[in-house]
């Protein structure tokens, strides 16, 4: 599922020309517009005005210039694009549609008309496109209900809330005296520390949990079958018995089901710290699904990079990321796509290569195929995951990189040393892990680079030294790869 | 003035007395569902108990009582509706539909027994007793069957659980938490209990939720367990009572729990109504509102809100979920908030165990008390006691001590009379760090 998906065509069109037009710096020609839309461009003039009269409300804080030849675009120094997708999506309403089933939980068809102002027949039509979307959650709204298992439901409002509803009103919207309390009480129980981000993630998703608590007939299945491999598990066992503490203070009846809900959230979002996660890695059973991927995940990561072993901390960080894929793979179903998942991977090829892009897909296609029976290239659950590898297997190399001095001490006059130095400088520059200068005696260098065979060697200390052939050469480059190779190692 | 209550129960007739006692002139009915009146809950328990030897025998208020007072009770009249823009009522009673009108009106419609969450729970083998009806099917029910299970270990489950051994049955008792009791004893105040019950054969499954009640072709029933599964004759209900009030109107505010919101003169959001009893929460023992369903509250609730009835005059004291029963050859009393339960105040919390002797007598009988207290102030804030000899009045006591936020110090400074055939040296409720005797000593 995509933000996108909340807004009809011409909306999402119309963010499209804000979008552009800042890529673009501000201005674009009609042609290149229409290129981009595959519009025609009486369709674009429709696009504009309509732009126009929807920024109407931001009183001159954002201008749209457009002479049937060029199209332009001013913005005040404190908006930004996400205030103006803000303002697309809270008169979207399907958008509307998901809030007052959150805050209702039941609607009939007259109640919602009403409310929205919108017909039978438009409100059936956006229901069936909601749907089309919710698929992927398993999910779906029928008789006036979300219907589908409680942990996926759950978590689409979780994901809604976060990240296409404005998070800030939703927190503000709901009194957070008890939620405090609640999450203070967690916190001493499970002895764990809640860092303000993870609290404000945590608050959303109690919110949503408690204003469903009391739903009878919940769906829960699936869970209870993904849960089997858990009963036994400790940190399971506290969620079960604070849930059953909390709760016993109110009246209200609590199954298992509900802190099964929760044990499958925690382990899967960011709520826990790396520390306390790694208390609890420690006593988990590693023969369960997720354990026994995070262990062969991280060691075919290991293998492929071909390093004997992680750094004790690195290696724990990696443990802690892996939980978090792989909680998402086991229990849940479905996402919300928040980055554009193309670009992304395109840039991430640019940047890290294609290597790491198809070993991420490597490790998707293994996990996948044992925790989760999802398949297909357009789940977005598994379009962000698979981010979520690339983005890990990135942060290990970087770290794992170790940077490679290089001293280039060119014997010539002063003017080629100079121009020659620097392109050489520029040629090494892309070369990952390595940090190139002129030389400079003071420095200590792994390797240096010169055109004569020095006269001493204790002038270079302990370098590794390369007499460059001819200079620029691609004989020299192949050469100098292979040292720096040899010296990651 | 009319004054209409719904429910005649613990909290509907303590209204009713006391707006009699404020309101000599007030016109007082009461409406109530079912055919009989004034039936004690626990009734069953005292009848297994052979502490009465008819179920008819448990009722806290008769007819006769009410009539004395010139207080009207409809029974057999269910309330189907409230309007509070027109302050009507309408109500069934013998099939026929009727409206009633009233000047102030108090909802004291109270909890009942149910799982919402456990499929089949409403089959006939699966037994509740709150109501007179229901208790006496239990009855003869429970008389036929041999092996029972017992759904919830708390105070209701443990009772039943206890007098259905005595009575030579089997009893399965299921509890989702690591222990029975857990709202009002800490862990290890417990264990002794504990090892009575398995000594006395009931076989306990802790850490278990039912998730479902399924009948066998034999008259058994199946209660499905996370793992694995029980069957027995009958299926006794101990879980938590919740209020049930599909009658109420949108103006009247209700909680995520379904209890009515009302403030602490017992108000609720719409004027001149009235909560009280099994359907509002309560400030409890760490001072938030939680919900605490015992006669005492309903009892109190009732009497406050009978007081605010004209002008807001009195508040709502709150409640120390102070609690007393004898299970498997103990006596246990609770009062206030227990250490697991600390959790959920921001105070610094520390406790104090102590097993101290009863009289001076050789042949004296010990209590082991736990005392919940402020770590920084020394304030009392709960205390549970356990013991082979029925102490359980000193549980007022320190349930007053807490109320009248009394400190550990103030406690030792309590002044009791000393005789030594009832008591001892110190006062058993005297906090003296000497006088203990080692308090784990036979717990292990
Ligand atoms: C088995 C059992 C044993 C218990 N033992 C103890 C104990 O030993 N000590 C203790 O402190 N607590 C005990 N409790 C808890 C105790 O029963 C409740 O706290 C107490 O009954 C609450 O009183 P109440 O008047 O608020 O509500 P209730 O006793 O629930 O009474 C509510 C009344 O309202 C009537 N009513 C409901 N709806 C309507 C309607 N629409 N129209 C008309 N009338 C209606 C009901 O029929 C009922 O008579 C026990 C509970 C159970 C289940």
């Amino acid at each position: 599922m995509k933000i996108e998906h909340f807004l009809e065509k011409n909306e999402v069109r119309e963010i499209t020309i804000f979008n552009q037009l800042v890529l673009n710096g501000g201005t674009l020609s009609y042609g290149k517009m229409l290129n981009h839309l595959g519009v025609s461009k009486a369709s674009l003039e429709n696009d504009l005005s309509s732009i126009a009269v929807r920024i109407d409300g931001f009183d001159q804080k954002v201008q749209l210039q457009y002479d049937g030849q060029t199209i332009g675009l001013s913005m005040s120094d404190d908006l930004s694009l996400q205030q103006i997708y803000r303002l697309y999506l809270d008169q979207s309403i399907k958008l509307q549609i998901i809030t007052f089933l959150f805050k209702h939980q039941e609607f009939s068809i007259t109640q919602l008309t009403q409310k929205l102002a919108i017909s039978e027949s438009s409100l059936f039509r956006k229901i069936k496109e909601l749907n089309s979307h919710l698929k992927e959650f398993g999910i779906k709204i029928r008789n006036g209900q979300m219907q589908g298992e409680e942990l996926q439901i759950r978590y689409f409002y979780f994901q809604f809330y976060c990240y296409i509803e404005d998070k800030t009103t939703f927190l503000a919207e709901h009194p957070n005296d008890r939620l405090t309390q609640m999450i203070d009480a967690m916190e001493k129980f499970l002895n764990v520390t809640i860092t303000p981000e993870n609290r404000e993630r945590l608050t959303i998703w109690l919110i949503i949990s408690n204003a469903r608590v009391t739903i009878i007939d919940k769906q829960a299945k699936r869970l209870r079958t993904q849960m089997k491999a858990y009963r036994k598990d400790p940190f399971f066992h506290k969620i079960q018995v604070f849930v059953l503490r909390y709760f016993s203070r109110y009246s209200i009846e609590v199954d298992e089901v509900e802190s099964m809900i929760h044990f499958a959230f925690l382990l899967a979002f960011p709520v826990l710290t790396e520390p306390d996660f790694h208390e609890y890695r420690l006593l988990r059973d590693r023969h369960t699904p997720i354990a026994s991927m995070d262990t062969l995940i991280a060691e075919t990561i290991i293998n492929h990079f071909k390093y004997r072993r992680l750094p004790y901390m690195l290696e724990r960080d990696m443990s802690y990321h892996l939980t978090h894929i792989h909680t998402r793979l086991y229990f849940f179903q479905g996402d919300i796509e928040i980055y554009e998942y193309e670009g992304i991977i395109a840039k991430e090829k640019q940047i890290v290569g294609t290597n790491v892009v198809s070993f991420a897909r490597t490790l998707l296609k293994t996990s996948t195929k044992t925790l989760a029976d999802k398949t297909g290239e357009n789940n977005s659950l598994l379009k962000m995951e698979l981010l979520k590898y690339i983005s890990l297997l990135v942060l290990i190399t970087f770290k794992m990189a170790s940077v490679i001095q290089v001293g280039i001490d060119l014997k010539m006059d002063g003017l080629y040393k100079e121009t020659l130095g620097e392109l050489l400088i520029l040629k090494l520059k892309p070369i990952k892990g390595v940090k190139v200068e002129h030389y400079d005696p003071t420095k200590i260098y792994d390797l240096v680079l010169t055109n004569e065979e020095p006269k001493a060697q204790a002038n270079y200390d302990d370098a590794r030294i390369y007499i460059l052939s001819e200079i620029l050469s691609s004989f020299d480059m192949v050469n100098i790869q292979r040292i720096i190779q040899e010296l990651n190692k | 003035m009319r004054v209409v209550i719904i429910g005649a129960s613990f909290a509907g007739v303590a209204a009713a007395f006391e707006v009699r006692h404020i309101h000599p002139d007030a016109e007082i009915l009461l409406l109530e569902k079912q055919d009989n009146l004034g039936y004690i809950p626990s009734g069953l328990h005292l009848y297994w108990d052979k502490k009465i030897s008819d179920l008819d025998e448990a009722r806290f208020v008769t007819e006769g009582q009410l009539d004395k007072h010139g207080i009207v009770y409809h029974l057999n009249a269910t309330v189907q509706k409230v309007n509070t823009t027109q302050k009507i009522i309408t109500y069934d009673q013998h099939d026929l539909s009727d409206q009633l009108s009233y000047d102030k009106l108090i909802i004291a419609a109270g909890s009942r027994q149910l799982s919402e969450k456990i499929t089949g729970s409403a089959q006939e083998s699966v037994l509740k007793y709150k109501r007179y009806d229901e208790a006496q099917a239990a009855l003869i029910k429970v008389e036929e069957s041999e092996h029972i299970t017992i759904i919830g270990g708390g105070q209701v489950g443990v009772e039943a659980a206890d007098l259905l051994t005595a009575m030579e049955k089997q009893v399965t008792l299921v509890e989702s938490m690591d222990y029975v009791l857990f709202k009002y004893l800490d862990e290890d105040m417990i264990k002794p209990i504990e090892k009575n019950m398995i000594e006395k054969g009931v076989d306990l499954r802790m850490r278990q939720t039912v998730s479902s009640i399924e009948m066998e072709p034999d008259q058994k029933v199946t209660v499905c367990l996370g793992e694995g599964s029980v069957t027995s004759y009958a299926v006794i209900m101990g879980v938590n009572v919740r209020p049930h009030l599909p009658f109420l109107d949108e103006t009247i505010k209700q909680h995520t729990d379904q209890t009515i919101a009302v403030d602490r003169y017992l108000r609720t959001s719409v004027e001149d109504v009235f909560a009280v009893g099994d359907c509002i929460q309560l400030s409890g023992p760490g001072e938030d509102r939680v919900y605490v369903p015992l006669i005492n509250n309903a009892v109190r609730t009732g009497i406050v809100a009978a007081a605010n009835l004209i002008e807001p005059s009195r508040t709502f004291k709150g409640s120390l979920r102070t609690i007393g029963t004898r299970v498997f050859g103990k006596y246990i009393a609770s009062t206030g908030m227990t250490e697991a339960e600390s959790l959920f105040t921001d105070r610094t919390v520390e406790s104090h165990r102590q097993k101290v002797r009863l009289t001076s007598l050789a042949d004296s009988d010990t209590v082991t008390l736990k005392y919940v207290y402020d770590a920084k102030t020394h304030e009392l804030l709960g205390a549970q006691m356990i013991s082979n000899a029925n102490i359980l009045e000193k549980i007022n006591v320190l349930a007053l001590a807490i109320q009248s936020k009394q400190t550990l110090e103030d406690l030792q400074q309590t002044d009791y009379f000393f005789n030594p055939a009832y008591s001892q040296m110190i006062a058993t409720t005297n906090l003296i760090a000497w006088m203990d005797e080692r308090a784990d000593e036979d717990e292990n």
